[in-house]
């Protein structure tokens, strides 16, 4: 590896000259001066139309008194999918009203219900189009591709000069992220509708318009609810933007300035209210989706009864919460909120436990992050040993022979891995030159995906190097790979557990739902209560939230083995563990892959907000660019954080894809 | 139909407080016009206390006020097109180029300097001063052993000092070269990371040293100490000879950081008047921290607090409003 050697003197390999950093930001600030010269009173008026059903849904949210809400939720949570989750639903929002949160979260919930609406619209337009015409589709879903992974925060500047300081910015924000799963489900829904059942349509004298709106669509709704039901969730994901501006006294601002005052036990309790609104809604959502699929209609006059029940019911309670104040607004002094509780338990458990947490985190440290990020070399150096040649050669000597393990094992491209594994370890990814890197990505990329996908690789490397980003974007490179490889092996390890363990399945996925769903700013106050600021924080808090699609895909990909292949290999005599290494895992490979696609585009959407925990990578580029409101250097680095999530979406799906064939398989769709 | 009825968020949560008071004693010419001052409310205590204030002294001039709860950078969004008309803590130790950019459209205005002396510095919990004897003098901080003891996977062999998050601007790493110390800054990644860091360190009784600033309502809850170093002098960061590290600039300790009052640059067309009180409008640090804990501490209302100081200190106040009418 001569090239290592020579580093000091070729410093532009990873010190890399900043050719277009300037014009590139420079420009999209020019662009986006004009843009908002010419175009602001076109979006003042977006933003004033969006802003009416807005105050409207907020202002009836606000006056209905608390019981009504409640009791029609409940109502509305049974006729979806009955008992279960109508008791849910009242528990959920009656925590909102006990913890004194209910008008913050009305606030939230009118904010997601004009969102998710107008996501869902805009979205099926464009799904549509995406369906009519192939030349839209490729522009498409490159551009769904941006709109899911370039963070939020680098498109804030942008959004508040053109529609104006207020909670429309945050809706649109909402919207913009919530979109894309709905245009994907629409296209997919629509292009999949058996031609047979199209052209039957024709055939009993269906003009264009009404085979697509009375053949098509219906046809499509099981997928397009789908889409709905993602949408939503996205909605409620990304609303907390809507906060970061303020102006709306929702509960996201609850808690991010509990976040800000580092009161851990004040902002679970806020950020529980978001989790428990996606979850009701999630279910909710999902249970009518179901319906429409399995198409059994309750007979109608029954269906009217109970609407007038209900409608009875409310109108009832709504009578007695006139006379009864306590069910218009729940009084402060029944306010259960044990939040001093929570922080004292968690200030007890870090006095107690701390030691614990140190050494694990001292270990990860020096074993984990610190060799993959500087290298043992350097490692060695700042410590101040110095690695004999003799130690060198022995690590080599080492890895030499993991490889021919790896070569036995997994055939030649283990050997690969390992190699470049130790590479890495030894060298610290942020000290590869950049042409290793181009070329370790771009022969990955031309093996899964052929010519196409390299040249999409290489390309947006480019742009990175270009734009004067390749230190920050090494870093980012450094803490995702981390945090991927950890959710991985130990989100691999809990799904692969879920799938032969009902219990431990209905336990985790609770836990699921609340990682994925609650405000992800929640976990930073533990997470540096008990490891303090540094990268290994940034690693945890990503994997927190980067681990939950590995878990369920995994648990997926295993449960939906066709039953024939267990029990072949079972009447074959396999034992336990033989099925599981030898059958079950190379069959829910593909499904596994996707989940770890997913992780790599959840840990990088975690990335900026990890760096409020302290890091120097690209998520903190974002928020040096907003405090300096530079437009043009959020949008590069926003690209920047979307081009490695793209590149590696490419190369993993491509991969799937093959795989999936060898294997025989059918196409298994990501979410 | 439910327009009638429609409240809005702000409206609700504050309203409590705007209309009770307001005996409109200062001519016909006040207010101006019957539209609401919009004042902003970021995401600290100290911030509100101040605006809280100013705005009940607004209302007894007569005006209408409405608080709008706003994130720190997005408001000069709402200040560059009177959404919101006036933001009243600024610190320029933290606003990056947002401020001096909003300042240079012409869209924002500064009012004037709020009267907090900020103080930004490196400190410490108390117990510190057992791990390295010596503090608070910063030589102490130079020994070999401080800086063991606050060393960290990240920063070895060095000592770790906890800076403040990199948008702010970082001024650790020149003190530091400046002092000649064996020590190496690390960002916090936000003031919750900060603060949670220093609650835990002193729940552990762990080392730690982070740089910060006062006002802030954490010196309530911790018992927190300076580094004390040589005092600022401009000298200081253009002499290497100034100091006690013959070769550097800035050795010494940071001067204090501005804090002012901005406004919407229609503000002083539209509400002159009030505009010249808030051009006069003071708040000190010894004012500020009592009733920061008062809220923070001892769980009392904004309102309760800011009300009481205006009580209070009638005569301090009825000066700039009698300034702003005449």
């Amino acid at each position: 590896m001569p090239l290592f050697y020579f580093q000091h003197d070729l410093t532009w390999l990873t010190n890399t000259a900043v050719w277009l950093k300037g014009p590139i930001e420079r420009g999209l600030n020019l662009v986006m001066d004009m843009f908002v010269a010419n175009f602001s009173w076109a979006f003042g008026a977006i933003s004033w139309l969006l802003s009416w059903p807005l105050t409207e849904l907020q202002g009836m949210l606000q006056w209905l008194p608390w019981s009504v809400t409640l009791v029609a939720f409940t109502l509305v949570g049974f006729a979806a999918a009955g008992c279960r989750l109508a008791i849910f639903t009242a528990a959920s929002l009656f925590y909102m009203v006990a913890t004194g949160y209910w008008q913050e979260s009305m606030n939230t919930l009118a904010l997601v219900g004009v969102a998710a609406p107008l996501a869902a619209g805009v979205g099926f337009g464009m799904g549509v189009l995406g369906y009519r015409s192939g030349v839209a589709r490729r522009v498409l879903i490159i551009c769904l591709d941006l709109m899911q992974t370039v963070p939020a925060f680098s498109y804030l500047v942008p959004l508040l000069l053109l529609f104006g300081f207020g909670p429309v910015v945050g809706l649109i924000a909402s919207a913009i992220y919530a979109c894309p799963p709905m245009v994907r489900n629409v296209m997919h829904g629509l292009a999949s509708v058996p031609s047979a059942l199209v052209e039957s349509g024709e055939m009993s004298g269906a003009t264009r318009w009404q085979s697509f709106w009375w053949v098509r669509v219906p046809a499509a709704l099981p997928q397009i609810m789908v889409g709905v039901n993602q949408t939503i969730m996205a909605t409620l994901s990304m609303v907390i933007i809507a906060s970061v501006i303020g102006g709306f006294n929702d509960i996201g601002w609850e808690v991010l300035s509990t976040m800000r005052k580092a009161q851990f036990g004040q902002s679970l309790m806020s950020g529980m209210v978001i989790a428990l609104m996606a979850m009701i809604l999630d279910r909710i959502s999902a249970g009518f989706a179901s319906h429409v699929r399995s198409t059994v209609n309750t007979p109608t006059v029954s269906r009217s009864n109970a609407l007038a029940a209900s409608a009875l019911l409310l109108l009832a309670l709504f009578a007695a919460s006139m006379l009864f104040p306590a069910m218009r607004q729940w009084p402060s002094e029944w306010r259960v909120y044990p939040a001093a509780q929570i922080n004292d338990f968690l200030s007890y458990t870090v006095s107690r436990y701390g030691w614990v947490f140190a050494e694990i985190k001292q270990i990860v440290n020096f074993c984990i992050l610190l060799p993959l990020k500087i290298g043992w070399l350097r490692l060695f150096d700042a410590t101040g040993y110095t690695i004999s040649p003799v130690n060198q050669a022995a690590y080599w000597v080492a890895v030499l022979c993991a490889m021919l393990l790896a070569s036995f094992a997994w055939k030649g491209r283990g050997a690969v891995l390992v190699a470049l594994v130790a590479a890495a370890c030894f060298f610290g990814l942020t000290n590869i030159p950049w042409p290793v890197l181009f070329m370790v990505v771009g022969v990955a990329a031309w093996q899964a995906g052929g010519v196409g996908t390299a040249g999409f690789s290489l390309a947006g490397m480019s742009f990175i190097l270009m734009t004067g980003l390749w230190g920050p974007a090494m870093l980012s490179l450094y803490l995702c790979a981390a945090a991927v490889a950890l959710s991985f092996v130990v989100g691999g390890a809990l799904g692969a557990l879920a799938a032969s363990n009902d219990r431990f399945s209905a336990f985790i996925r609770p836990v699921n739902d609340t990682l994925q769903t609650i405000p992800q700013f929640v976990y930073l106050i533990p997470v540096i209560f008990l490891f303090q600021v540094g990268d290994f924080s940034a690693l945890i808090a990503i994997v927190a939230f980067s681990i939950v699609p590995m878990i369920r895909y995994t648990e997926h990909g295993i449960r939906s083995i066709d039953h024939e292949i267990s029990e072949a290999a079972i009447g074959m005599g396999c034992s336990t563990l033989q099925k599981r290494f030898q059958i079950d895992l190379p069959i829910a490979s593909p499904a596994i892959m996707l989940g770890l696609n997913q992780t790599i585009m959840y840990a990088l959407s975690m990335l900026v907000i990890a760096a409020l925990v302290g890091t120097r990578d690209l998520g903190q580029s974002v928020y040096i660019a907003l405090t300096n409101a530079d437009t043009g250097a959020a949008l590069t680095t926003g690209f920047s954080i979307a081009i490695i999530g793209m590149v590696a979406d490419r190369i993993i799906q491509a991969w799937a894809k093959k795989r999936q064939r060898q294997l025989g398989l059918q196409e298994i769709r990501s979410a | 139909m439910f327009s009638a009825l429609r409240l809005s968020a702000v409206t609700i949560a504050l309203s409590l407080v705007g209309t009770l008071a307001m005996p409109p004693a200062y001519g016909a010419s006040i207010p101006e016009t019957k539209e609401p001052i919009k004042l902003t409310l970021n995401e600290w205590t100290g911030q509100h206390v101040t605006t809280k204030i100013a705005g009940i002294i607004l209302e007894r001039m007569g005006y209408k006020v409405e608080y709008v709860t706003a994130g720190y950078l997005p408001q000069f969004t709402a200040l560059s097109d009177g959404t919101a008309d006036a933001a009243l803590e600024i610190w320029l130790s933290n606003i990056g180029e947002t401020w001096p950019k909003a300042k240079e459209s012409g869209k924002v205005v500064e009012v004037g300097d709020l009267g907090l002396k900020a103080r930004e510095g490196w400190l410490y919990p108390s117990y510190m001063k057992d791990i390295c004897p010596g503090l608070p003098n910063w030589e102490a901080l130079k020994s070999s052993a401080c800086a063991q003891a606050l060393a960290t996977a990240d920063t070895l062999p060095k000592g770790r000092i906890l800076d403040y998050p990199p948008d702010w601007g970082s001024h650790s790493e020149a003190m530091i070269k400046g002092l000649d110390l064996q020590l190496q800054a690390v960002s916090a990644g936000s003031e919750g990371a900060l603060v949670s860091e220093l609650k835990a360190a002193a729940v552990k009784k762990t080392p730690i040293i982070a740089m910060f600033w006062s006002p802030h309502w954490l010196f309530n809850e911790l018992d927190l100490e300076w580094v004390e170093m040589p005092k600022y002098e401009p000298a200081c960061m253009d002499d290497p000879k100034w100091g006690p590290n013959p070769n550097e600039v800035g050795d010494c300790a940071l001067p204090n950081s501005e804090i002012i009052k901005v406004a919407w640059s229609g503000m002083e067309k539209k509400w002159p008047a009030a505009y010249r009180f808030l051009q006069s409008y003071q708040m000190t640090d010894e004012e500020q921290i009592p009733m920061i804990s008062a809220i923070d501490v001892n769980n009392l209302t904004l309102d309760e607090v800011a009300q009481a100081w205006v009580e209070k200190n009638k005569d301090t106040w009825q000066k700039w409003v009698d300034a702003a009418v005449k």
